[in-house]
């Protein structure tokens, strides 16, 4: 019963999320044109002032490490918690030393 | 050690690990200027790290691995970062201070010592992530429970 309804449920979201990505109703791709000043012109913004505001050729990188710092800097946490996680969860355990 | 691969491997190993770590430490080091950066070089050079513990066995790796070195290496990468973001304090945070006014890395974009703080990020991020990623492996490796 339960994974009748939760089955349900998750057809009930695909199909929103259809309607959603459907380029009638929703979000468009591939913008181009007016579209692309209307939509991305933050991208746009970066395109244009990210080689003289921030000095590297490689736009993402600009991005990354300087618009949009703080993002990385919590990925980099992220990966130091999942190192420090797995490395402490994978240590042998107490009983084991003793067997060896 | 049962567990390591056979000469062919070995001596391929031996060949291809430094040209991965060398194409690693490009991939970090013009991070700025081509696509790439501190994440995907550093897994890069992780990957040279984990073929040295495949091809030649958990016995040599052990050897060779020290995991307080490791752990203080993405310590250290962290540190870096940090630092690195609080150069321009006085501004603001992660404030390219180095671009704007800086003693280095302020040459003409596209050349190796440009954009500032981009370069030593990227450093401090490609050293983390192999540090990181190769301590994993060692720990995943080194953890034997298969039987009982």
């Amino acid at each position: 019963m339960k994974r009748t309804f939760g089955a349900l449920a998750l057809l009930f979201l695909l199909g929103v999320l259809l309607v959603v990505a459907s380029p009638s109703t929703g979000i468009k791709f591939g913008l181009g044109g007016a579209d692309w000043k209307a939509y991305r012109y933050t991208d746009q913004y970066y395109i244009d002032h990210g080689v003289q505001e921030v000095g590297g050729t490689n736009i993402v990188t600009d991005i990354v490490f300087d618009y949009r710092g703080y993002d990385t800097l919590g990925e980099a946490t992220v990966l130091f918690t999942a190192i420090a996680g797995a490395v402490a969860l994978l240590r042998p355990w107490r009983r084991d030393e003793h067997e060896e | 050690m049962r567990s390591d691969m056979g000469l062919i491997v070995k001596t391929t190993a031996r060949a291809t690990i430094p040209l991965i770590g060398i194409f690693g430490a490009y991939v970090v080091s013009h991070g700025h200027l081509t696509p790439g950066g501190g994440f995907q070089g550093g897994a890069t050079i992780a990957g040279a790290g984990i073929l040295f513990l495949i091809a030649f066995g958990l016995g040599e790796m052990k050897r060779r691995y020290n995991h307080h070195l490791y752990s203080a290496l993405e310590g250290l990468g962290g540190l870096v970062f940090l630092g690195a973001a609080m150069l321009g304090l006085g501004v603001a945070f992660f404030y390219n201070t180095l671009w704007h006014n800086g003693p280095v890395f302020n040459g003409q974009p596209g050349t190796l010592l440009s954009a500032g703080y981009l370069p030593l990020m990227n450093l401090a991020v490609g050293l983390k992530v192999f540090a990181g990623l190769v301590s994993a492996m060692v720990a995943i490796a080194a953890f034997r429970r298969w039987e009982e």
